[in-house]
């Protein structure tokens, strides 16, 4: 099992192993949002054994992260965020998970200066739960009411990043100054006029770029 | 254009434009009404009116209206950029390309309009006409970076790569104070030049540059990455040695590392000593690292590989990890090390054993499915030595066994059913158990049986949507399409438009879509299978076009590497599998659907797998009758549901108002007259995109032999010979082909140029005077003993033979299919003795001769549902 960066190609399987994992799906627009905003940020776990039946076969993907950036971090403090992570039953306890999710964290320090990365996950999965906490070392937040779709209340879990953070890396920082233009992106979502709860459920099931991307057109 | 008079209008106007812009579709209208009341013939506010029109999906009306637009006011660039975006929303590109250039011609300034050619363009590939529209757009705003990497990116794109370099050197070069480390924007346009020096060949210049660079490149992974890749190229191999030891030492799960490392060193194969060296070293100061591991079981022979194997497989069983067989099959191509591997787990379990007899099986705190995720993560915790325990041990081999058995290379299904009943009875909770016999069962051929356990496996755990997936894929195999459905939409938004199976498309869940269709197809309902097929070929559509608002995304997050990525990989977008499964199955489909128009209407029925082999001619006839009375009825009722629905609006996950689909179950793609053209929208993409694929080439001669092209059919019969000249279908193809040919009327005959290249080309293959009936026969007592090659013989013969000779033919034939059944396990396999059915079935040979060749499949397969 290869563990390593997330290319648009591997698009199609991420989406197919996605759906097939969990409840929360998106379009495949939604996964080039991650992949073209923050390439360095996503990962798969890629079966290297199977045998190609055409020249056309793209590799397997057993395992993925789909990670970002917080777009408005609130008091400007850079931090990333997990979209997505599964693992294939069949491809569970190789640690998958960990590996991913330990490359993303480190890009996410590397490429972005992040402090700290978020996540969100259901009450009722425990295991998952296990992974963040205990293996991962992730901290439980607080708990946001009726999250998903489902109307499952999720845990907002955080974990710090300081750890991975090199003093060389540090030093001549700016910190909190936006990087690229990232943070103009958002204008789009409030001119459309929704509330903080619709946003919320946006962002398991239905959420494509198109609004996100579109908008900005007329902006630049 | 003729201008609003008074201010009030002018105001009026603007607030049309904003109102579309911010979606406040209705508010718009009323203010371009209120316009339109005073000057019923603005040109403008038409326009603009029909853009709005357009966004709420009446395009027709749209269309009209901008045309009126279009009529009282030619001059106007407004009229001109609108029906522009009207055909860019109809996806008619051209045609929007040739409208947005009619208005940048009338109002040569508007950057508005520039640039949505430019990204129609980009969309479109036309480069030279994007790296024009991106010189003019630098040149009207040149202090803005974007521009400049934009142009870049068209030079790049459009094959000038030193013009490219040049370009992003010249805003480098405006550059007074250095950009802030965080800068990720120009990290990130700083290694794409980087990628455009290599890309020249320059591998040393790209190194220098690299050198220089780096220390404030963002993307470290990528920048050692192709530090380690340039020096490999320059065969400094110390260096790149060192290079790929940092790489590994952050990331010790890429082979791609393992590999730079051992090529760096200059290692082969056969140094074992060394090669072993290096992964021991990983391992060690890796305990949880697999690669490091593994890997060396793919070069390792002999005693070595079974002293390496044994203690990876002891590693592995002992912390339970359930894929230990998915990590190691690959390795069974090597007879040598799949008997190792067998021997190692037998004694595994012979050692293990007398500790069940005893019970102990029975209590096993950590089963392999111990956790519950309801998300599919990985919730493996640290390994620890309580879970190390004798009987986790035991579970793990004896899992490991079942899958082994159950695996095609060193399958015993009788052994493996054994072994997961035993497994089941210690343990009746299993989801991961269940699942297995599962599979075994469909190594049968029981579907039926396959698709009861995998739902027995999904009950155990149903929060878990991996194991729903399976049963529900299971259920399509075996045919049981509204079970599948009802399956699938315990997880999906069955608020959507067209219920669970509408989400399942709006989500592009493209496994389910080809599943589904395939499914259909087998049942001979060719409706819904093309539908599905279609539905596929849709979705890619959507991902082609959903890269178009990166063209100008990607310039603003400066994520210009990842970006060109994409665009390359949307350049061969439909050479996915995932496409050309359905696209071949599609093709398929329509060349029955040629040669038997009839199926169309059995289609109605029960399919042509159905009951409609039983029934003779005339009480055929009545239950199509009745089924299309049925259907007819069935669609009325349909259509009125569906009218009281519209209005209550049909607004999908994507926020878009959703069109309703006026047929969902394909009976229009049924009814076409012309289904050999319609094939044509699957073949074309597949040989473009997948002109390697030799399922690919088969398909599409079958179409273009029916379209008499014949030189396109020989173009695939060549290029199908050149992947695989001893596939027994080539055969088949090549001597219809020269059958064809042969027989070709002479009243009508083809033009020279191209008779005279078929000759010379396919003379290559077959000798023009060949006798194809003997030479038929000779293939046929060659290769008595392989089913694939005894049914295209057959299917040549059936070609070859004159009307009068068919029931000859097809008699004989039945008799060959037959003989295949008792060929053993090497000359014919499950799916060879399905495919002799249904060629049984493309015959009609009635009841009673598949009767019989079923009762002889049973035989062989007393298992198989398919011979039921």
């Amino acid at each position: 099992m290869d563990i390593r960066v997330l290319t648009p190609s591997d698009i199609p399987h991420v989406q197919s192993t996605n759906i097939t994992n969990l409840p929360e799906n998106y379009f495949m627009k939604y996964y080039l949002y991650h992949a073209l905003s923050w390439p360095q940020l996503s990962y798969v776990a890629v079966d290297t054994s199977r045998p190609k039946r055409t020249p056309y076969d793209p590799p397997k993907i057993v395992g993925y992260v789909l990670a970002k950036m917080e777009e408005e971090p609130v008091n400007g403090i850079q931090h990333g965020h997990i979209t997505s992570l599964s693992v294939m039953r069949t491809h569970r306890r190789l640690g998958l998970a960990e590996k991913l999710m330990r490359q993303s964290q480190r890009a996410m320090v590397e490429v972005f200066g992040a402090h700290h990365v978020s996540l969100h996950v259901r009450m009722s999965n425990i295991a998952a739960l296990r992974l963040y906490q205990d293996t991962l070392g992730f901290t439980n937040e607080k708990v946001e009411l009726k999250y998903y779709a489902d109307g499952e209340d999720a845990y907002s879990m955080r974990m710090d990043l300081d750890f991975l953070r090199e003093p060389t890396l540090d030093a001549d920082e700016d910190e909190g100054d936006e990087v690229g233009d990232v943070g103009k992106k958002e204008n789009g979502d409030k001119a459309g006029g929704k509330k903080v709860r619709q946003r919320r459920v946006k962002i398991g099931k239905g959420l494509g770029v198109g609004d996100l991307v579109e908008r900005n057109e007329s902006q630049v | 254009m003729p201008s609003l008079a008074g201010a009030k209008e002018r105001s009026l106007f603007g607030q049309v434009v904003k109102c579309y812009e911010n979606k406040q579709y209705k508010k718009g209208l009323k203010a371009a009404d209120q316009i339109l009341r005073k000057h019923p013939d603005h040109g403008d506010t038409q326009a603009m009116k029909a853009l709005i029109i357009n966004s709420q999906g009446n395009t027709e009306e749209a269309f009209a209206l901008a045309k009126i637009a279009l009529k009282n006011d030619m001059k106007s660039h407004i009229c001109w950029h609108v029906y522009g975006l009207l055909y860019r929303s109809v996806k008619n590109f051209e045609e929007s390309i040739k409208a947005y250039r009619f208005a940048l011609k009338l109002e040569p300034a508007s950057s508005q309009i520039q640039r949505d050619l430019a990204l129609l363009q980009m969309q479109m590939r036309d480069y030279p006409g994007y790296i024009q529209s991106r010189r003019a757009i630098l040149q009207a705003r040149s202090g803005v970076r974007q521009n400049w990497t934009a142009l870049a990116i068209a030079q790049h794109l459009g094959g000038q790569l030193v013009d490219a370099e040049r370009t992003l050197s010249a805003w480098e070069d405006t550059i007074k104070t250095p950009p802030p480390k965080s800068d990720v924007e120009h990290s990130e346009a700083v290694l794409y030049k980087n990628t455009i020096i290599a890309e020249m060949g320059e591998t040393e210049r790209a190194l220098d540059h690299l050198d220089a660079v780096s220390k404030g490149s963002l993307d470290r992974t990528a920048a050692m990455e192709m530090r380690g890749q340039y020096l490999l190229k320059l065969g400094r191999k110390e260096e790149a040695a060192n290079t790929y030891r940092t790489l590994l030492d952050r990331n010790s799960e890429y082979r791609a590392y393992y590999d730079g490392l051992v090529t760096a060193l200059g290692l082969q194969r056969t140094d074992l000593e060394a090669l072993k060296k290096i992964y021991a070293e990983y391992s060690e100061k890796n305990p949880r690292c697999d690669a490091a591991r593994r890997v060396p079981l793919d070069f390792l022979e002999g005693d070595d590989f079974r002293e390496a194997a044994d203690t990876y497989l002891r590693h592995m069983l002992k912390k339970g990890a359930p894929s230990t067989f998915a990590n190691v099959k690959s390795l069974y191509t090597d007879v040598a090390k799949r008997d190792t591997i067998q021997s190692l787990v037998e004694s595994y379990a012979a050692s293990a054993n007398p500790t069940q007899v005893n019970g102990s099986a029975e209590k096993q705190p950590d089963k392999p499915d111990g956790e519950k995720p309801a998300d599919g993560t990985d919730a493996h915790v640290e390994e620890k030595q309580v879970n190390g325990n004798v009987s986790q041990f035991d579970s793990s081999v004896r899992y490991f066994l079942v899958q082994h058995y159950n695996y095609h290379l060193s399958r015993d299904l009788e052994k493996a059913m054994n072994l997961i009943e035993d497994a089941i009875k210690s343990n009746p909770g299993s989801v991961d158990l269940y699942m297995t016999k599962a599979r075994i069962w469909k190594h049968h051929g029981n579907a039926k049986k396959a698709s009861e356990t995998m739902e027995k496996a999904r009950s155990v755990d149903e929060r878990d949507r991996y194991i729903n997936t399976k049963a529900a894929k299971y259920q399509l195999r075996n045919d049981e399409n509204d079970a599948a459905i009802k399956t699938m939409s315990k997880f999906t938004r069955n608020e959507a438009v067209g219920g669970a199976l509408g989400d399942l498309h709006d989500m592009q869940c493209v496994w389910y879509i080809i599943e589904d269709g395939e499914s259909y197809l087998r049942q001979g309902k060719l409706g819904p299978a093309l539908k599905r097929f279609h539905s596929i070929s849709d979705i890619f559509e959507v991902w082609q076009e959903d890269q178009f608002d990166f063209h100008s995304f990607s310039l603003r997050k400066g994520q210009i590497r990842a970006y060109v990525d994409m665009i390359r990989w949307e350049d061969h977008l439909r050479e996915h599998p995932f496409f050309s499964r359905a696209a071949i199955n599609a093709a398929k489909t329509y060349v029955s659907l040629h040669d038997k128009p009839q199926l169309a209407q059995a289609s109605l029925t029960n399919g042509i797998n159905g009951e409609m082999d039983k029934l003779d001619k005339a009480e055929r006839k009545k239950a199509q009758r009745k089924a299309r009375k049925d259907q007819e009825k069935k669609e009325q009722e349909e259509a009125e549901k569906k009218d009281a629905k519209k209005t209550a609006g049909n607004v999908g996950a994507d926020g878009e108002i959703k069109k309703e689909d006026k047929d969902p179950q394909g009976q229009k793609l049924l009814q076409t007259t012309e289904p050999l053209a319609d094939a044509m929208k699957f073949v074309t993409p597949l040989l473009e995109y997948s002109p390697r694929n030799l399922e690919a080439q088969l398909a599409s001669f079958e179409v273009f032999i029916r379209r008499k092209k014949f030189l396109l059919a020989l173009r695939c019969l060549l290029t199908s010979h050149s992947l695989s000249p001893s596939n027994p279908t080539i055969h088949e193809q090549l001597l219809r082909l020269r059958h064809t040919l042969n027989s070709h009327p002479t009243s009508s005959p083809l033009p020279a140029p191209v008779s005279s290249l078929l000759e010379t080309e396919l003379s290559k293959l077959l000798d023009r005077d060949t006798d194809l009936t003997q030479h038929n026969d000779t293939f046929l007592a060659t290769h008595k003993l392989s089913t694939p090659h005894v049914h295209a013989a057959l299917r040549a013969r059936y070609a070859l033979a004159s009307s009068s000779q068919l029931d000859a033919v097809k008699e004989e034939g039945q008799k060959e299919l037959i003989k295949t059944l008792e060929l053993g396990e090497d000359g014919c396999k499950l799916e060879d003795a399905v495919r002799g059915l249904e060629l049984l079935r493309w015959w009609d040979v009635g009841e009673e001769g598949l009767g019989e060749y079923r009762a002889r499949a049973r035989e062989s397969w007393p298992e198989a549902t398919v011979f039921e």
